[in-house]
């Protein structure tokens, strides 16, 4: 406890100047942070909400068109670690010719598919690489652990939000309910 | 409040005021992102099969692919796409060449692909030649002034068209010797520094074959090597130290020796039990001696002592090294490397195979044998030399137009051949290479290649097994540029022409197909990598002809006068750049050399006598000079190396070739003489001497593995 405190005086003392300006290479390596600031912020798990291209209803989705979150757009989800943000192509599967007159649909059609350019996501949920933990979603999905449990209620959400914090407490609450191994090796590797 | 919530509190707070005054946008908001072509899944890699590109071994490689994002332009603006990328090679376990390994210049061969400095678009001269002043044009324009050039050179109808190809046996240099011959022009030529001509030619007249040997060291008890420095650079190094490390350790109670003859100490001299200094251009004096020894006919006046005076080796050695080569057997004798870069080359190669064939090593169990291979010589090209000659002279066909694919032949040709300035006479010049280097800025016209991991590629390995194979491989990931394969654009070109080239196969990729065989056997090689092609059509490995040496040469003649110039200047094969070729890729910049640990440099190996007797300490700048050029290097103070012998790396001094490799070091191929072996006319690149001098303290350029790299040092 005592080296943390330290650690976050020393990062105050320089923060102030370190971030009005671009990151500047110190002559001191090191491979976690770009400036001070972002060594505070990532101290108290703060991080920024990103904006995204559109406000894309995932409820519209979910619960009027009924598509499955693991069959249309993240079905990397079931193969792999990530689950994958679909691209404008696959927007465009369906609105090719359905709500053709909606002004957001427009956008994403004009600007983004024609364009030959994708839509720049955001992320919202995902670990940093200084936390040193691997995760896998096609291991959870097999076990029938719901998308709900980490993500929250995002079939009701417009925009994905943020709701559950995934810290190692979350993670391993669950793992021990279910008897899944908390090894530490199981994420961290 | 305690003094540890307070400390917390002001962190708080603090932290929310620096977290305020920072905006963080993410960068993917500031940068486009392109659709991607393929449809990926995130996280999963999948293992292709590919082929290495670096020398001409024709190892498998396995390269694993993932999703990633990469930096490209598309329609001429710059962004990101996501897209199947490859991010490691490895090697390919089931090729009998590679065996599951791949060694150091087959790792980095990837950094070939993401190089900051690749040439991205096709590139038309504006400025003089060498400036290396370029335009961009577009694929269409470029094609068509090729055509419209092509055109003209086959009005004229003299065999106007040359080319300068890749070394190695491979479906592409077909095309390329295909494309000359339908279109009438020159066979194409394959130039090599390091090239092993002069071996194959000895073995062509000792065995029949024109081909370097497959040597079996994993069954062999003794391995007595002439300069070949087998485990580092030389032929199918993978293949060989995958065989000596069974030879030395794989069998339990029987490790097999390792005796090294040679002036300057290899990597494989280090690794082995023995290492005999002898005077240079005498080995294939020692490998008769030994043959005589052995009871060999006809070498009676090879006795110990005739052989000490002549080689320097003392008699008493020479009768122990026999006796152990007569006492453990199966042994094979090796040559290769410096004592065939002699004017005397042919002869001490085939001394070498006559003490194979005293040691009964020829075609047996842990001896030589051949790689049963399709002989199919395309016609007897004329050497790089001719040819800058003719150009200069204008005798012969005049070249109007000269294809270069990827090699750089004024970097590895002595001054004394003039090829650049052969280059500056002919008229237009095409490079198809993937990098700008001290050729390709003669040329006029630049259609960057793929690169191997974007493009069909295959290798047909002449030696590393006894199987006789075609490593082949299609895209490891789609092209990253604006590039095309070459392959494509000769057969496009050749569809363009006013009179189309008749009899070229529809696509490379039909060519490889014809290349292996039925579709059983590309079924076969598109799955592992790799397949046997035997029976069709291929030369067996039986052996015929004399092993006696009969060539002219007996002893070596060496450039410059011994009391002007003192030493017996010995260019080496660099483990991390071989020829020069691979100088561009920083990894193997930063890869310390095994035996002097330097790296990003260039040095001149001494031996401690001799340095001591000039007054030159370790990294001091020397000056090197033969009859035909100087340069300087700092010196690097080595046991290693026999008194009379200056030894130097090849691979850098490069004038132009990327941000790596432009004006670092000095290159060794600048002094040398153009003497050749007469008669192969191979090159004789260990046949020259030189006069060193000490010039300067030392300055930094002689960088070694733990010390600081100079251009960290504050100051500097």
């Amino acid at each position: 406890m005592r080296a943390r405190c330290w650690i976050v005086i020393l990062a105050l003392a320089a923060g102030a100047s370190a971030c009005t300006q671009a990151p500047v290479p110190a002559n001191v390596f090191t491979p976690a942070h770009a400036n001070t600031a972002s060594a505070v912020r990532d101290f108290f798990l703060i991080r920024p909400i990103g904006e995204q291209p559109i406000p894309f209803p995932h409820k519209t989705h979910v619960e009027k068109a009924m598509l499955k979150c693991t069959e249309t757009c993240h079905e990397a989800v079931t193969k792999g670690p990530n689950a994958g943000i679909p691209s404008v192509k696959t927007c465009m599967i369906c609105h090719d010719s359905i709500a053709t007159d909606r002004p957001l649909i427009m956008k994403i059609t004009n600007d983004y598919y024609k364009k030959g350019v994708d839509l720049p996501w955001q992320r919202v949920y995902g670990f940093t690489p200084e936390v040193h933990v691997r995760f896998n979603h096609a291991p959870h999905i097999r076990s029938n652990v719901d998308c709900a449990t980490c993500h929250g209620p995002i079939a009701q959400q417009t925009v994905a939000e943020r709701t559950v914090d995934h810290t190692m407490g979350f993670c391993v609450d669950c793992h021990k309910a279910r008897k899944a191994s908390n090894d530490c090796l199981t994420c961290h590797f | 409040m305690d003094r540890r919530s307070f400390i917390k509190l002001t962190a708080v707070t603090g932290g929310a005021t620096a977290i305020a005054a920072c905006s963080t946008s993410s960068p993917e908001n500031q940068l486009i992102r392109f659709v991607p072509d393929e449809d990926l899944t995130p996280g999963i890699a999948e293992l292709k099969n590919g082929v290495c590109p670096i020398c001409r071994a024709g190892c498998g490689t396995t390269v694993r692919v993932m999703q990633g994002d990469a930096e490209v332009v598309r329609n001429g603006q710059a962004g990101v796409m996501t897209m199947s990328l490859a991010k490691k090679l490895e090697g390919n376990a089931t090729h009998p060449v590679s065996q599951g390994a791949l060694c150091p210049r087959g790792q980095a061969s990837i950094q070939v692909t993401y190089h900051p400095d690749r040439l991205v678009e096709p590139l038309k001269r504006r400025g003089a030649r060498g400036s290396g002043d370029y335009q961009p044009i577009t694929w269409d324009a470029a094609i068509a002034e090729l055509v419209s050039r092509l055109d003209t050179v086959a009005a004229s109808g003299a065999q106007g068209l040359a080319a300068l190809t890749r070394p190695g046996a491979s479906s592409r240099n077909d095309l390329m010797a295909l494309f000359l011959d339908r279109f009438g022009g020159q066979a194409p030529i394959a130039y090599e520094l390091f090239s092993d001509d002069v071996l194959r030619r000895a073995n062509l007249q000792s065995f029949g074959h024109e081909q370097v040997p497959t040597y079996d060291f994993a069954n062999a008890h003794m391995v007595i090597s002439f300069g070949a420095d087998f485990l580092g650079a030389w032929n199918s190094p993978v293949s060989q130290m995958v065989g000596y490390a069974k030879m030395r350790g794989g069998r339990p109670g029987i490790r097999g020796a390792l005796v090294q003859v040679e002036p300057r100490m290899s990597l494989t001299g280090a690794s082995a039990d023995e290492w005999v200094a002898i005077r240079p251009g005498t080995e294939g004096i020692l490998a008769l001696g030994l043959a005589n020894a052995l009871g060999a006919k006809n070498l009676g006046q090879y006795t110990p002592a005739e052989v000490e005076k002549q080689t320097g080796v003392k008699a008493a050695r020479v009768e122990r090294l026999a006796h152990m080569l007569a006492e453990r057997k199966p042994a094979v004798a090796v040559i290769a490397g410096a004592p065939l870069a002699h004017t005397n080359g042919l002869f001490q190669a085939m001394a070498v195979n006559t003490l194979n064939a005293a040691l009964g090593a020829v075609d047996a169990p842990g001896g030589l044998s051949f790689t049963p291979q399709a002989q199919a010589k395309s016609g007897a090209s004329r050497s790089l030399r001719a040819l800058a000659d003719d150009i200069l002279s204008g005798k012969g066909a005049p070249v109007q137009a000269l294809l270069i694919d990827g090699v750089n032949p004024v970097h590895t040709t002595p001054p004394g051949w003039r090829v650049k300035d052969a280059l500056a006479r002919v008229p237009y010049i095409v490079s198809f290479g993937n990098f700008a280097d001290d050729t390709s800025v003669m040329a006029d016209l630049i259609l960057p290649d793929h690169s191997f991991l974007e493009s069909w590629t295959d290798a047909r390995p002449e030696s590393g097994t006894l199987m006789p194979i075609v490593t082949v491989a299609g895209p490891a990931m789609k092209p990253l540029h604006n590039t095309r394969a070459t392959t494509d654009v000769l057969l496009d070109v050749a569809k363009k022409l006013k009179k189309p080239l008749p009899g070229l196969p529809d696509s490379f990729s039909a060519m490889l197909q014809a290349s292996v065989g039925g579709d059983e056997a590309w079924a076969t090689a598109t799955k592992q990598g790799w397949v046997d092609v035997k029976g069709s059509g291929l030369k067996g490995s039986g052996l015929k002809g004399s092993t006696s040496p009969q060539p002219s040469a007996l002893s070596p003649s060496f450039d410059g006068d011994p009391t002007q110039f003192p030493f017996h200047f010995l260019p080496f094969q660099s483990q991390a750049f071989l020829d020069g070729s691979t100088a561009h890729l920083p990894w193997l910049q930063e890869m310390p050399d095994p035996i002097s640990t330097a790296m990003w440099s260039t040095w001149a190996e001494i031996n401690p006598q001799t340095a001591s007797r000039l007054g030159i300490t370790d990294g001091d700048m020397i000056e090197i000079a033969s009859a035909h050029g100087t340069i300087h290097a700092p010196a690097l103070v080595s046991p290693g190396i026999a008194p009379d012998v200056i030894a130097m790396p090849t691979g850098q001094g490069h004038e132009t070739f990327t941000r790596y490799a432009s004006g670092r070091g000095s290159n060794p191929v600048k002094v040398l003489a153009p003497s050749v072996e007469p008669e192969t006319g191979a090159l004789a690149w260990a046949s020259t001497r030189v006069k060193i001098a000490r010039v300067g303290e030392p300055k930094g350029e002689l960088i070694r593995y733990g010390t600081a790299l100079r251009e960290f040092e504050p100051h500097r």
